[in-house]
């Protein structure tokens, strides 16, 4: 790349892949947006080496080093989870996931078309054949719609522009100011439990209902096909004694392994289901639930470190020093975890 | 295409034969098993559905509308005050702060704690989101499996889940707490290591600076 053209602005057309959610991100480099972060569980993602590429930007391995948000044109992920998929919308920065993820998870609200794009393969990143630089830096700057509860006006102040200024909303005002006062607080506790409600059920439709589909689906295949005895023969030996749970514990937490095994704990939740429909069937003994969930579970947050830390506001320094101290305590503490909850599990 | 797969590998098991008209006996044979694999997941998700849902909604909203009562500020207050000592730290701190901020937003506190202790912090945050949900489980509503799937288990054989969610909620805690003890100790060795210790020595004394500011 020549010294020209690094300078010269380029923007950047992602489209959503086949499955993918969104209806495409057009992305620039400018003044001091210079870096396509790619945080896909360590190395540079083909998809962000592209967009760098293209915009003339350069690509960072987000999972050992950190950038200062306001220098990032785009963070390139690998999620279809909970975590990562709405941290980077959150802050504005618009995200490129290489998996078919759409708005779910806690920060669902934050994760908008102008902000997010999915299934993204190498393919859908090309040049922009529409060159309409101001709109672009409208959608990279854009905040979310909802503004956050504080910025939102109270129910008090609604409440008080009702009765309007002059003489009779003075008047209406004292009269019913005690009224006005009570309803608000009746108001805001309603409205409160209500926006409880609707996120609940937000939850429950986006995230919860669609993995116990799934889960079903996989307990049922394993049920009937008589799969579920075959791993019960194969598991139980290993998993109804200490120093095999030991040994998974240990295995999950190999520092090359563990990163992988992360995301959105997908893998340790199908794990703990068939663990759990083996111990149904008796295969497993009930006393061993307890250092089962540890066992599967040592590679927890692994594949996060680096998002983790950065929400923390941690220096790139600390990066570079926590994500391999992180990875090198799990394999001392995950089978440690393991001996404490296998000593915690008599007389269950 | 699994699911026609392990059809395939079970049907030459099948006795030629035993049904009355060849080939026909064969699509009979795929349709039942092939309906039945779907009926028998069926009945696993009506159980989720009926079993563990209803009382999971009514919690998430109630437990959602508390952390929206009590403000982010009181808890901020709290772990500020929990940063302090290395006990609470990895304890009282990470518990605070995936209990009122929930999976991922809890991480965020790490920002009151100097830079030394960031990694410790998280390790022991991360580590706590799934022993939550036992009894809270908004606080990590989208990984909620990891325990139920084991819960699951337990209910079928007709226990209660109850002494065990105990359990997994106490252990939990104190290894949230060796955690940190270990992760924190493993960071000042790689500092050392890497030749960092000027470096997080300027942090200490930015943090401090900055600490004195704020009061």
């Amino acid at each position: 790349m020549s010294e020209m053209e690094t300078h010269t602005s380029r923007a950047v057309f992602v489209k959503p892949g086949p499955g993918g959610w969104g209806r495409g991100l057009l992305l620039r480099t400018d003044g001091t947006r210079t870096k396509v972060l790619s945080v896909t569980g360590g190395g540079i993602h083909p998809v962000a080496a592209r967009i760098a590429e293209l915009a003339g930007a350069e690509a960072v391995d987000g999972f050992t080093t950190t950038v200062p948000d306001d220098q990032v044109v785009a963070a390139v992920i690998n999620c279809g989870g909970t975590a990562r998929i709405g941290v980077y919308p959150r802050k504005g920065i618009p995200t490129v996931d290489v998996y078919p993820g759409a708005p779910g998870g806690p920060l669902a609200q934050f994760i908008t078309e102008d902000l997010f794009v999915s299934a993204v393969g190498v393919d859908q990143v090309a040049p922009s054949t529409t060159d309409d630089a101001p709109v672009e830096e409208g959608a990279a700057a854009q905040r979310p719609a909802v503004p956050p509860r504080e910025e939102r006006p109270s129910s008090r102040e609604v409440a008080a522009t009702v009765a309007g200024g002059g003489k009779f909303g003075q008047t209406f005002n004292s009269v019913t100011g005690v009224f006005v006062k009570f309803g608000s607080g009746v108001g805001s506790f309603v409205n409160t439990m209500l926006a409880a409600g609707r996120q609940t059920v937000d939850l429950t439709l986006k995230t919860i209902l669609p993995f116990m589909a799934y889960v079903s689906l996989l307990l049922g295949i394993v049920t009937y096909t008589g799969v579920a005895e075959w791993m019960g023969r194969v598991l139980s030996p290993i998993a109804s004694n200490p120093i095999g749970l030991v040994a998974i514990s240990f295995v999950v937490a190999l520092p090359f392994l563990s990163p992988i095994l992360g995301p959105g704990a997908a893998i340790a939740q199908v794990i703990g289901t068939l663990m759990g429909s083996q111990i149904a069937i008796g295969a497993l003994p009930v006393q061993y639930a307890l250092p089962t969930l540890f066992a599967i579970n040592g590679q927890v947050g692994c594949d996060f470190v680096p998002v983790g830390l950065a929400l923390g506001e941690a220096k790139p320094e600390t990066v570079a020093v926590g994500t391999p101290a992180v990875l090198v305590s799990r394999m001392v503490t995950a089978p440690l975890a393991v001996v404490i909850a296998w000593a915690a599990s008599f007389g269950l | 295409m699994h699911v026609l797969a392990v059809m395939a590998q079970q049907q030459p098991a099948q006795p030629e034969g035993e049904t009355s008209g060849g080939v026909l006996g064969v699509f009979e044979w795929l349709g039942t098993h092939f309906i039945g694999l779907f009926n028998e997941s069926g009945e696993q998700f009506v159980g989720l559905i009926t079993g563990i849902l209803p009382t999971l909604i009514v919690l998430l909203t109630f437990m959602y509308a508390l952390t929206t009562f009590i403000g982010e500020q009181r808890v901020t207050r709290a772990v500020q005050w929990s940063a302090r000592w290395w006990i609470t730290r990895y304890t009282v701190m990470p518990i605070i702060a995936v209990l009122m901020l929930t999976n991922p937003m809890c991480y965020s506190f790490g920002r009151f704690l100097p830079e030394r202790h960031k990694p410790a912090f998280y390790d022991s945050a991360v580590s706590f989101v799934h022993p939550v949900t036992t009894f809270f489980p908004y606080a990590n509503a989208g990984e909620l499996f990891v325990w139920l799937g084991i819960a699951n288990g337990v209910t079928q054989l007709g226990e209660s889940t109850v002494p065990l969610a105990l359990r997994y909620f106490l252990v939990g805690i104190l290894v949230i707490f060796i955690r940190g003890i270990v992760t924190e100790k493993i960071t000042a060795f790689m500092i050392k290591r890497t030749g960092r210790t000027e470096v997080f020595a300027d942090f200490d004394r930015e943090f401090e600076a900055a600490k004195a500011g704020g009061r």
